[in-house]
């Protein structure tokens, strides 16, 4: 019997990405690798990344991976965009170590967010 | 009916018939004796085996003692291929298959190639047909073996073995058919058509897993050496202890194929045709193969869609990407790159596979998740992936 790919937390969050959608107006990344295209979109306020929404063409480890960083950087400093990793996300989702390149193109996408905060700052 | 596990994989694998599983379980009782043992307990065994070879001789219209059981298709491939490619090696070492077989066959070629044997890989046409003419124009004279599925695992494309046959039987070449798919589906008149090999496994026709058997014509110059050792069992071409109440399932089930072939091809084509109405005005929609192939399996790519995610958004309902023994692999099926498909063409590909206990509601209702599904997933991707 095959074991299951994915964990319920990739099910869940696969199932019902609370982030999709994107920001009209918003700052916005895209990046397209590893057969992963990702557009990230935010906005701040008071130095703080107010809304964060997600478009993803990807796999579902991929589609729940997106749907979790946008969740755990909700509020968070828009400075902390920049030094983003998503370890914790590899580790609590989990993600299979072979995806590990996809995933990665998520970190580049927040992190190119960031910069495009700073650069408008 | 959403919380409910919707099968449509019936092309990896069938359920047994209830028929089935009850031989079974009479035979795994009262025969239990080596069928080898010449005592009365073992001449049971050997009777059992006996009644199970003349039901599947039945269904391929050949005589009882033309067949090798084995545990399945990928023995009885590797039984034909290597056995007979072996078994002709000294009249010449060129053997011809199709890039679009299946990992059973085209991963015994690959190790004769590294034998020795000259191997030609044979291309399909782009709905994965094999012209007679692009067949015969790969064979030489050195030619000894030739291997080409019946029906395509991944397509359900059948492949015209009756002129395919017919020409390597003018030039005295072993011809080995791949029916794992074919056999207790369509119809096999094996007195009719020019196979000197057919491969077959139970569990794709309601059968049990475990058993198969290898068909070796009767006619001279068409003999296989054994892959295994260790006794003199069926003929020394496959040593071994039968497992009698699988064999005797088998048996069964190619009874029950027999007397039932055409409700079942008929049943199918009426789900295969309402699934293919259901989800074929999907923009960027595309079938993957004849139209007129087996109406057990419906192959069909999507544009702009990742096909490991819309496998799960599929769920409840299970059906394959690529082929099944391929699905752990992170790779475009390689039976569709073979058919000209894209890499993006390929890797979105779902196989849908209908069965006997598959009901209308079943697939209407897949027909709507696909749908669903796919909206859904191209709502999810950035402007840039439309």
């Amino acid at each position: 019997m095959s074991a299951d790919p994915y964990s319920a937390t990739v099910r869940e969050l696969f199932a019902a990405p609370a982030h999709a959608g994107d920001i009209p107006g918003g700052e916005s990344a895209y990046i397209a690798d590893q057969d992963v295209r990702l557009r990230l979109f935010a906005t701040e306020a008071g130095g703080k990344i107010e809304a964060l929404r997600f478009r993803v063409w990807g796999c579902p480890h991929v589609i729940a991976a997106a749907e979790a960083v946008c969740a755990a950087l909700e509020g968070r400093p828009v400075a902390d965009l920049q030094n983003y990793t998503v370890a914790d996300v590899m580790q609590n989702l989990p993600v299979p170590v072979e995806k590990t390149g996809r995933i990665l193109v998520i970190e580049d996408a927040v992190r190119s967010l960031g910069q495009r905060f700073r650069d408008r700052t | 009916m959403s919380d409910e596990i919707i099968y449509l994989d019936y092309a990896a694998s069938t359920p047994v018939d209830p028929q089935v599983y009850e031989r079974m379980r009479e035979v795994g009782q009262a025969a239990y004796a080596n069928p080898s043992s010449t005592h009365a307990a073992g001449r049971l065994t050997h009777a059992v085996i006996a009644r199970a070879a003349e039901q599947l001789g039945g269904l391929l219209n050949v005589a009882p003692e033309t067949l090798i059981w084995t545990s399945g298709a990928t023995e009885s491939d590797n039984l034909a291929i290597a056995g007979a490619a072996r078994y002709r090696a000294h009249r010449g070492k060129h053997i011809v298959t199709m890039k679009t077989e299946h990992k059973a066959v085209t991963d015994v070629f690959e190790t004769l190639d590294k034998e020795g044997f000259d191997v030609t890989w044979v291309d399909a046409d782009s709905r994965g047909l094999l012209a007679p003419d692009v067949f015969a124009a790969a064979l030489r004279d050195d030619t000894q073996f030739a291997s080409i599925m019946f029906v395509n695992n991944e397509t359900g494309v059948i492949q015209d073995v009756d002129a395919l046959g017919a020409i390597c039987r003018e030039r005295d070449i072993l011809f080995h058919v791949d029916g794992a798919q074919a056999v207790g589906k369509v119809p096999i008149d094996l007195a009719a058509l020019p196979v000197d090999l057919l491969s077959l496994t139970g569990h794709k026709f309601y059968g049990p897993k475990g058993i198969g058997a290898l068909y070796i014509g009767d006619r001279p110059g068409c003999h296989v050496e054994p892959i295994l050792f260790g006794g003199g069992q069926q003929r020394r071409i496959r040593p071994g202890t039968l497992p009698t109440d699988l064999i005797a399932g088998l048996g069964m089930a190619a009874e029950i194929a027999t007397g039932r072939m055409d409700d079942d091809l008929a049943h199918l084509s009426q789900l295969r045709k309402a699934l293919w109405n259901g989800i074929r005005e999907i923009d960027g929609i595309s079938l993957n193969g004849d139209p007129e192939g087996f109406p057990g399996i419906l192959n069909v790519s999507i544009e702009d869609i990742e096909g490991e995610s819309l496998l799960l958004a599929l769920e409840p309902i299970c059906a394959a990407t690529g082929s099944a023994c391929n699905s752990k692999i992170q790779e475009p099926s390689y039976v569709l790159r073979a058919l000209g498909r894209t890499d993006m063409q390929a890797q979105s590909a779902i196989r849908f596979s209908v069965g006997r206990p598959t009901t209308m509601d079943e697939v209407e209702f897949a027909a709507g998740r696909y749908r669903d599904a796919v909206a859904r997933l191209r709502q999810l991707a950035p402007e840039e992936a439309a």
